[in-house]
């Protein structure tokens, strides 16, 4: 069994009081890519602003290497090897790719080579300013950037978001080539379950704040409506599921 | 004319304008740094300013050689910059860029304020530490001092200019303005980033206040009031941009230079005879530059996808406004008939100040635009009354009715600009505008006070005397009279009950839908255009008539009476007590400077005005930290139930930006709901 990376133990989060996920458990292991389902408002997002530490849990345990990680505020994170991109990019429309390989905290080494490699695309957009970049390769440079730090766990909010079906087919399996390749975790937030389920080790449903749903990607890629099914929670209705699917 | 002469001039002009190129580097640090549109970076310079004069002269006790007066400076100037981080930027860093803002008017006054309590209000002679000497360039003496301002700015500039291209501490800041949350997801940290800025900033005052000493002396007002200046240079850099800056910021220097030049001229227009050119068109100038900018730079100070706040506080609907005006009117009215006459000057002023503030009331709290220049707009109203009777013998009631008018016209002319520029643009454009119209409005013989002040007539009807010289003198005896101050109370009341009306008013409502924002209201039908400048013209005309009340009480009026500190100070204490109710108005009219409160520290403590202004400063940064809505809103909320506190991170909304027009954007990162007091 591969190094555990990231366990999250019945944790609680949410926004003002009112918890959005509630006691979820998901674990992530060296070079494994998991995926994270659900429907809109389940509680994704806020489940990866609680493990990079933008939002704090209301109950549970974030455990990174084994380490709690209560006490370490986001940029400490950050440096401890967690890569989140956040759903918007999070990258700086006023800077360019290469401003952006070079952007980090003092002393971050930081390996251009690995941009490019996994990207090549990027190597002539070097100059350009990412606000002037397309939704693609605006992606492509989120992920290149984060990649580049050499995360040892690698959060991503859809990846998919305002991307065609095929770039998408193109950028996940790099991401599965580098989990491979450096032995880092990936959780992978991501509304295209058919590309998802192709790339992922294993795979959560979360629905209104539960996990309802937990499986290896092998297994859901044979029987897709089980996602489906599983996203509208105990009360699926079959004709929806088909058309949605 | 030579065209030597004018490379002479041009070439001088390079002294004030590296100062003010070395300020507008403070303003652009503050900006990209920390987010802040910083008005405290003149002080600040100023500061640095008395500090070496103080260790040069002996001031402190012992005398200093140069090298070690310039060390210990710098180091004051490093924990200047620290302690502006600490009190005033780090606890605001979630705040609206408007209290932002206001924070940094919150120092300034607390550093003039203090400057005067130390040494006086009178400019010093500043032992030079640049090489003296001259050099004869085109037929004329240029002081060589001038060059070496010119190098040390400029190698300055480039020196940021490099940091922020090539460094990684420029980079990370510039990510960290553009977004902060996710420049912490990179592993940046925006607070050691502000600080290094802000420590940055400070010490480029330092010596900016340094050089300052070889071209002019130390003095509360001169370098403070640079920023307008260097405001307008960072507006053509778009508040970003250090190349820009300078270039700007030494162009205004060189053009003011001229414009001394030219005054030497029989065509250059003069004010109160032959010999006495125009004053404040140096100002008029700076402001007709800015607004310049601001078109050019499409009337916009970039935003950041910063995490940020509400804007304005609350302004809750009047609780029965007619018993509090019969309550407290009555207390009022007697008190103006009993108090002792030093008592009932302050008390009146305050009243005056209450009626400002009520203007204040109307375009800040209820249609969401801060705006320096309402005190200006009554010093019009005064000075209009003063001219009419002194020029024309038109007297009460008609001067002060056509002096209101003139107030609300002007009033709405200067409301066309602000219907494309808000927030903080807002503010610059009126700072500059109080600052021109004080020196070119007031400050001229013919139409302002020149320096000697313009005679305002009492104010009489039927032939019947109630202004403050009125023969009646009340309990307390001495002038004012009380008359004057029941004629300015029941203007109060009138004022007052008439924008509590408002406040319940449709035109109210639309104005509220108008503050909190502006295209919602533009989308469910409201005419955003014509209710600001219906609210300009309200607030006008209120600024009107607490200016004419101005000019009545104190019988003769000067530039300084309308002034860019009277309306800072009023702003000031105005947000301290709460600017958006007609309670909080009241309230903080007591407290500014001159009112009653002022008045009771003096003759109780014999504490001046200066005092009030230095706390006050302080009093406003913390106000804007824990009541973000000013004290007076706990009286209509009650206390907030647990002390405000900086919110978690997590209590924030991210959303994915909207892409700006320029192809630059910031993530909209806005604050989901809150608690307390200010939600
Ligand atoms: N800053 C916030 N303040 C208050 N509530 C929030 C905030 N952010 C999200 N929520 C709420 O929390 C719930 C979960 O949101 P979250 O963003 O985690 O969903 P998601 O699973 O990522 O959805 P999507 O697929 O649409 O991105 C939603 O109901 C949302 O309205
Ligand atoms: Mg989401």
């Amino acid at each position: 069994m591969a190094e555990s990376i990231l366990e999250i133990e019945k944790m609680s989060a949410g926004y003002d009081q009112a918890d959005v996920v509630r006691e979820v458990s998901i674990n992530v292991n060296a070079g494994e890519v998991v995926a994270l389902f659900g429907p809109n408002g389940a509680g994704k997002t806020t489940t990866l602003r609680v493990i990079s530490g933008i939002i704090k849990p209301s109950g549970g345990q974030v455990r990174y290497h084994g380490q709690d990680l209560t006490k370490l505020s986001p940029t400490k994170r950050a440096r401890a090897g967690i890569a989140h991109v956040p759903e918007g990019r999070g990258i700086f429309f006023g800077l360019t790719v290469a401003e952006h390989i070079r952007l980090g905290y003092r002393g971050e080494v930081i390996e251009p080579e690995v941009v490019y490699e996994y990207f090549p695309a990027l190597r002539e957009l070097r100059d350009r300013a990412a606000g002037l970049l397309s939704g693609g390769e605006q992606q492509m440079l989120a992920v290149a950037r984060n990649l580049a730090r050499r995360p040892k766990l690698l959060l991503i909010d859809e990846l998919s978001l305002g991307l065609a079906p095929v770039l998408v087919e193109r950028l996940l399996p790099v991401v599965r080539q580098y989990a491979l390749d450096s032995q880092c975790g990936v959780l992978l937030v991501e509304q295209h379950v058919a590309l998802a389920v192709e790339i992922a080790d294993r795979c959560y449903v979360l629905s209104h704040g539960d996990i309802v749903l937990h499986d290896s990607g092998a297994a859901l890629k044979a029987d897709p409506d089980l996602v489906v099914a599983s996203y509208m929670g105990q009360r699926a209705l079959p004709d929806e599921a088909e058309a949605t699917a | 004319m030579s065209l030597n002469q004018v490379l002479v001039f041009l070439l001088l002009g390079l002294g004030s304008g590296g100062l003010i190129a070395g300020i507008g580097m403070g303003v652009v640090l503050s900006y990209r740094g920390a987010g802040v549109i910083n008005i405290s970076v003149g002080a600040i310079a100023m500061l640095a300013g008395f500090c070496y004069w103080a260790l040069r002269t002996g001031d402190f006790g012992i005398t200093f050689a140069a090298p070690w007066a310039v060390t210990l400076t710098l180091i004051f100037a490093i924990v200047l910059g620290l302690f502006f981080e600490g009190f005033c930027v780090r606890p605001l860093r979630r705040a609206s860029p408007l209290a932002k803002l206001v924070a940094t008017l919150g120092f300034l006054l607390s550093a003039q304020a203090a400057v005067i309590l130390a040494f006086g209000e009178s400019a010093r002679p500043q032992p030079a530490i640049l090489p003296g000497g001259t050099v004869l360039l085109f037929g004329g003496a240029v002081q060589i001092n001038r060059f070496w301002i010119f190098g040390i700015l400029l190698a300055i500039t480039l020196l940021f200019a490099g940091i922020f291209r090539w460094t990684k501490f420029g980079l990370g800041t510039r990510a960290a303005a553009e977004n902060e949350a996710n420049a912490t997801l990179f592993g940046l940290s925006p607070n050691r980033l502000s600080l290094v800025n802000t420590v940055a900033m400070s010490l480029t005052m330092g010596i900016v206040g340094l050089l300052a000493a070889s071209i002019q002396s130390v003095d509360s007002q001169t370098l403070p009031l640079m920023v307008v200046p260097a405001l307008a240079a960072a507006m053509f850099g778009s508040f970003t941009s250090f190349g820009i800056t300078f270039v700007a910021g030494l162009l205004i220097g060189m053009a003011e230079s001229l414009l001394t030049y030219f005054e030497t001229f029989s065509w250059f227009p003069t004010s109160g005879g032959p010999g006495n050119p125009i004053p404040g068109v140096q100002e008029l100038m700076i402001f007709v530059i800015l607004v310049i900018a601001m078109l050019f730079r499409a009337s916009r100070i970039p935003g950041r996808g910063d995490i940020i706040d509400r804007r304005l506080p609350a302004a809750p609907r009047p609780k029965a406004p007619m018993k509090g005006a019969i309550r407290w009117g009555a207390l009022a009215a007697f008190a103006i008939w009993a108090l002792p006459y030093g008592f009932r000057e302050g008390l009146i002023y305050s009243l005056i100040a209450t009626i400002s503030l009520f203007s204040l009331v109307v375009i800040t709290g209820y249609v969401g635009q801060l705006s320096v220049v309402q005190i200006s707009l009554g010093g019009v109203a005064g000075f209009t009354v003063s001219h009419l009777f002194t020029n024309f013998g038109i007297a009460f009631p008609w001067a002060g009715i056509i002096g209101v008018i003139f107030a609300i016209v002007i009033g709405v002319i200067s409301g066309f600009p602000a219907l494309r520029v808000r927030g903080v643009g807002l503010v610059v454009v009126t700072l500059a505008a109080t600052d021109a119209i004080q020196n070119f409005g007031f400050g001229n013989t013919t139409w302002g006070a020149g320096n000697t002040g313009a005679a305002v007539p009492s104010p009489s009807i039927f032939g019947f005397n109630f202004g403050s010289n009125a023969t009646f003198h009340g309990l307390g005896g001495g002038e004012p009279s009380p008359l004057f101050g029941w004629f300015t109370l029941l203007l109060t009341i009138i004022i007052g009950l008439l924008i509590c009306n408002l406040r319940r008013s449709g035109l109210g409502q639309e104005m509220l839908a108008v503050r909190a924002n502006e295209r919602a209201a533009a989308a469910t039908g409201i005419n955003v255009r014509n209710v600001k400048l219906i609210g300009f013209a309200i607030a006008s005309g209120i600024a009107g008539v607490s200016g004419v009340l101005l000019a009545y009480s104190y019988g003769s009026i000067t530039a300084d009476s309308y002034g860019t500190l009277v309306a800072l100070n009023f702003i000031a204490f105005g947000y301290i007590i709460g600017i958006t109710t007609v309670p909080g108005a009241v309230q903080a009219a007591v407290g500014v400077p001159g009112g009653l409160f002022a008045f009771a520290l003096l003759d109780w403590f014999g504490l001046q005005g200066n005092w009030l202004s230095f706390v006050g400063g302080f009093l406003l940064v913390l106000t804007l930290i824990h009541r973000p809505g000013g004290v007076a809103l706990d009286i209509f909320y009650g206390p907030p139930k647990k002390p405000f506190k900086e919110r978690p991170l997590g209590r924030m909304i991210f959303r994915p930006s909207p892409v700006l027009a320029n192809g630059a954007a910031g993530a909209d990162v806005t604050e989901g709901t809150t608690a307390g007091v200010s939600s």
